[in-house]
C-alpha cells in the first residue's frame, strides 16, 4: 500500500532553485515513470521523495503521513542506484542481508525473504560472488534483489538501465515490468529515455526546467500532448512543428502551402504552431493539389517501415513513417499531405496546446 | 641512428638512476650488510677481534645484564605500538570522520590536525618538555586551574606515567599523518554507496563500522605498516624526552635507544660495544622486516576493489 502526495515540493541548492513547486499523487499499485532531458530535476526529486535530500519547501506524504523529516530508512522505500552502488566488501547474500537485518527482522525471516528475491531474480549461483565479480547486468539484478527484501512500500529506480548494454536493456526492462506486478507495491522509475518511459509507464511524469509538463498515461502523452515541450519530447521520431497563419479554414504555412480544414481550434488565434507525427503525414511525387511543398533529405530504411526526411521552409528535417519500399532520390521536390485528425495545435505564445 | 639515439636514451637514463642508486647503496644497504658481519664479530673499542659466532647474539638476548634490558626496552615497545594503535591512528580514524562528515569548522580543523606534522620533531620534544614542566608547564597549569591541583604531577619524571606521557606527544605530533590518510581513503567511497547505506539505516555507527571501516582498508595497511615500523624503530621522542638513558629509571628506555647506547656508549653504559650492539640492530631490523611484511601480506588481503 502506498500512495503518494507531493504537495507544492520546492528545492534550493543555495541561491539556485531547481524544483519549482512540485504537485503530484500518485495511486498505489502504479508504476509512475519521471522522464525529462538532463537537467529537468526528476533525479533531485526522487532523492526528495528517498530522503537523501532534504525538502526545502512543501510536503511530502506517504499514505496520508507527512515525510519531510523521516530518515530515509524509515520511510519505507527503496532504491536502486544508476550505478547499482552495491556494498563491495560483501557478497551477493551479505549485501541482500544487511539492510533486512538492520531492519530488525528475524534471522528466518531475512533467510525467507532472500530466498525470495534470489528465486525471483534468480541468483542462485551468484549468491557467494563479490560484486566485481558480476556482469553489469548481474549487478543490476542484485541491486534489485537488496530493495525488495526490504519490502518497501515505495520503490525508486534511479535510471537503471543507462549502464547496460542496448541488448540487455529491453530484457531487464520487462524484466522490471514483470517485477513491478508481482511485487504490488508502488514503483517510481526515472530516466531520459522516453521509451523507456513509454513502454513501462502506468503513467508518466514529464519534467522540464524544474517544473512537471505533464502528467498522465502514455496514451494520453502521445496523443494529446499538452505542450511543445511535452508534444517533442515522447514520441519517436518526434513530431514535426509547423508555423502557420489561419485565414478562414485555411492553414497557411508562408512559402510552404496551405491546407482547409473542417475543424479547427477553437481559440481565436491568428498565428498557431501546428504539430504532426511521422505516422500522420504521407509523402507524393505528385506536386498538383493541397498540401505542403518539401525536398527530400535522405530516407531512412528500418525493414517493416521506412523514414523519409524532407526540408519545409527553415525549419529542422521532418520525418514522414512511409512504406518499406518507399525510396526517393535526394533533392527530388514532393509534396507533404496531412491527415486532418492526427494533428495537434500549440499557441504560438504559450506554447500551450489548443483543443480543437 | 635509432642505435644512437637508443644509447643516448640509455645514457640519459643511467644518469638519472645511477646517483640515487649509489647514494642508497653507500648510505643504506653497506651500513645494514656491515652491521650484519659485525654482529658476528668480538670488538675492542673500534677494531675487530675474533670471529664469534652467534655469541653476541647470545649475550643480548640470553645474558644479564643485556637480556634484562632488552627485554625492558622491548616491552616498552610495544606498549608504545599498542598506545599509538589506539592514541594514534584510532584517533586519526575518528578526526578523519569528523573532517569527512564536513561537521563545524571541518575546513579549518583540516589544517589544523595536519600541522604538527610538519614541525620537526626536536621541536614538538622540547615543546611537551616544558607543557609537561612540574612546576610552570602549561598541563600542571592547567589542571591546577580547574581546580583539579591534586592531580598535578612531574609527568616526565615518574616511572608510572613517564612513557605514556612521551606516547601522547607523539601522538599530537603525528595524528594528522594517519588523519590524512585516512581521509583521503574515504573521500574515495562513491557518494552512492552511502547514499544507498542512508536508505537502510541512520545509524552514524553501523555505517562507519560497517561500511566505511572495510572500504577504508587500504589506508588501514598503510597507517598500520608505518606505525609499526615507526614503533619499534622508535628514537628521536624518547631521545630529546627522556635521554638516551631513557629515564627514569628506564622507563621511557625503548630499543632505538638501548642500541645506541651499547653499540655508542654513553654515561651509564660506559665505553661503546659493537658487537652486542650491532646484534640488537639486527635483531630490531630483522623483527621489523618480518612483522610488517606479515601485516603487509594479511591486510592486503582484507581490503577491496572499489
Amino acid at each position: 500500500m502506498a500512495r503518494l502526495s507531493l504537495r507544492g515540493i520546492k528545492k534550493r541548492f543555495k541561491a539556485v532553485e531547481v524544483l519549482h513547486g512540485i504537485d503530484l499523487d500518485v495511486n498505489d499499485r502504479e508504476l509512475i515513470v519521471f522522464v525529462g532531458p538532463s537537467g529537468c530535476g526528476k533525479s533531485t526529486l526522487l532523492r526528495l521523495i528517498a530522503g537523501l535530500d532534504p525538502i526545502t519547501d512543501g510536503e511530502f506524504l506517504l499514505n496520508d503521513k507527512r515525510m519531510n523529516e523521516v530518515a530515509p530508512s524509515r520511510r519505507g522505500i527503496a532504491m536502486v542506484f544508476q550505478s547499482y552502488a552495491l556494498y563491495p566488501h560483501m557478497d551477493v547474500y551479505e549485501n541482500m542481508a544487511f539492510g533486512a537485518r538492520l531492519m530488525g527482522l528475524s534471522k528466518a525471516e531475512v533467510e525467507a525473504r532472500i530466498q525470495e528475491a534470489t528465486r525471483m531474480l534468480r541468483l542462485e549461483p551468484l549468491l557467494e560472488r563479490k560484486p566485481r565479480e558480476l556482469s553489469g547486468g548481474q549487478r543490476q539484478r542484485v541491486a534489485i534483489g537488496r530493495a525488495l527484501v526490504r519490502k518497501p512500500q515505495l520503490l525508486l529506480l534511479d535510471e537503471p538501465l543507462s549502464n547496460l548494454d542496448a541488448a540487455l536493456r529491453s530484457e531487464v526492462r520487462l524484466e522490471i515490468a514483470r517485477l513491478h506486478r508481482e511485487i504490488g507495491g508502488t514503483t517510481i522509475y526515472v530516466t531520459h529515455d522516453q521509451v523507456e518511459a513509454m513502454t513501462l509507464a502506468d503513467r508518466i511524469v514529464v519534467m522540464n526546467g524544474g517544473r512537471i509538463e505533464q502528467f498522465g498515461s502514455p496514451r494520453e502523452l502521445y496523443e494529446t500532448p499538452a505542450n511543445t515541450f511535452v508534444a517533442n519530447f515522447i514520441g519517436s521520431p518526434r513530431m514535426a512543428m509547423l508555423g502557420v497563419e489561419r485565414e478562414g479554414d485555411r492553414l497557411i504555412a508562408p512559402g510552404i502551402g496551405a491546407i482547409s480544414l473542417t475543424r479547427l481550434p477553437s481559440a481565436a488565434d491568428r498565428e498557431l504552431l501546428m504539430g504532426v507525427r511521422p505516422d500522420g503525414m504521407s509523402i507524393s511525387p505528385d506536386l498538383q493539389g493541397e498540401g505542403f511543398a518539401a525536398q527530400v533529405v535522405y530516407t531512412e530504411y528500418l525493414g517493416d517501415s521506412a523514414y523519409v526526411y524532407v526540408k519545409m521552409g527553415e525549419g529542422a528535417p521532418v520525418s514522414i513513417r512511409c512504406t518499406p519500399d518507399t525510396q526517393y532520390a535526394p533533392d527530388t521536390p514532393v509534396k507533404i499531405r496531412v491527415m486532418p485528425d492526427k494533428l495537434h495545435f500549440f499557441s504560438s505564445n504559450t506554447s500551450q496546446r489548443l483543443a480543437v | 641512428m635509432i642505435s644512437s639515439q637508443l644509447t643516448g636514451r640509455r645514457l640519459w637514463i643511467a644518469a638519472l638512476v645511477v646517483p640515487p642508486i649509489a647514494f642508497m647503496c653507500l648510505f643504506l644497504v653497506y651500513p645494514i650488510l656491515s652491521a650484519f658481519a659485525y654482529a658476528f664479530y668480538e670488538w675492542h673499542g673500534l677494531a675487530r677481534g675474533d670471529f664469534v659466532w652467534f655469541d653476541n647474539f647470545h649475550r643480548v638476548l640470553f645474558e644479564f645484564p643485556f637480556s634484562e634490558r632488552t627485554i625492558n626496552a622491548f616491552k616498552h615497545n610495544i606498549f608504545v605500538f599498542f598506545a599509538l594503535m589506539v592514541l594514534q591512528n584510532g584517533l586519526g580514524f575518528i578526526l578523519a570522520y569528523c573532517l569527512w562528515r564536513e561537521l563545524w569548522g571541518a575546513r579549518f580543523h583540516r589544517i589544523a590536525v595536519f600541522l604538527p606534522v610538519v614541525l620537526s620533531t626536536v621541536i614538538v620534544g622540547l615543546l611537551w618538555k616544558l607543557f609537561y614542566h612540574p612546576l610552570f608547564g602549561a598541563v600542571n597549569a592547567t589542571l591546577r586551574a580547574v581546580g583539579l591541583g591534586s592531580l598535578a604531577q612531574p609527568w616526565l619524571g615518574q616511572d608510572s606515567t613517564a612513557l605514556t606521557a612521551i606516547v601522547v606527544a607523539n601522538a599530537w605530533h603525528m595524528v594528522g599523518f594517519p588523519t590524512l590518510v585516512f581521509l583521503a581513503g574515504m573521500q574515495r567511497i562513491p557518494s552512492e554507496i552511502l547514499d544507498a547505506v542512508r536508505m537502510e539505516t541512520e545509524s552514524e555507527w553501523v555505517k562507519m563500522s560497517k561500511i566505511v571501516w572495510p572500504l577504508v582498508a587500504p589506508s588501514a595497511t598503510v597507517v598500520f605498516t608505518l606505525l609499526f615500523v615507526g614503533a619499534f624503530n622508535w628514537f628521536e621522542l624518547p631521545f630529546i624526552m627522556g635521554g638516551v638513558d631513557g629515564s627514569p629509571h628506564g622507563a621511557t628506555d625503548v630499543l632505538g635507544l638501548y642500541f645506541y647506547r651499547t653499540a655508542f656508549g654513553s654515561m651509564s653504559a660506559s665505553a661503546e660495544n659493537f658487537g652486542p650492539g650491532s646484534a640488537l640492530a639486527v635483531l630490531i631490523f630483522l623483527f621489523i622486516a618480518v612483522v610488517s611484511s606479515v601485516i603487509t601480506i594479511r591486510l592486503r588481503k582484507r581490503e577491496i576493489q572499489l
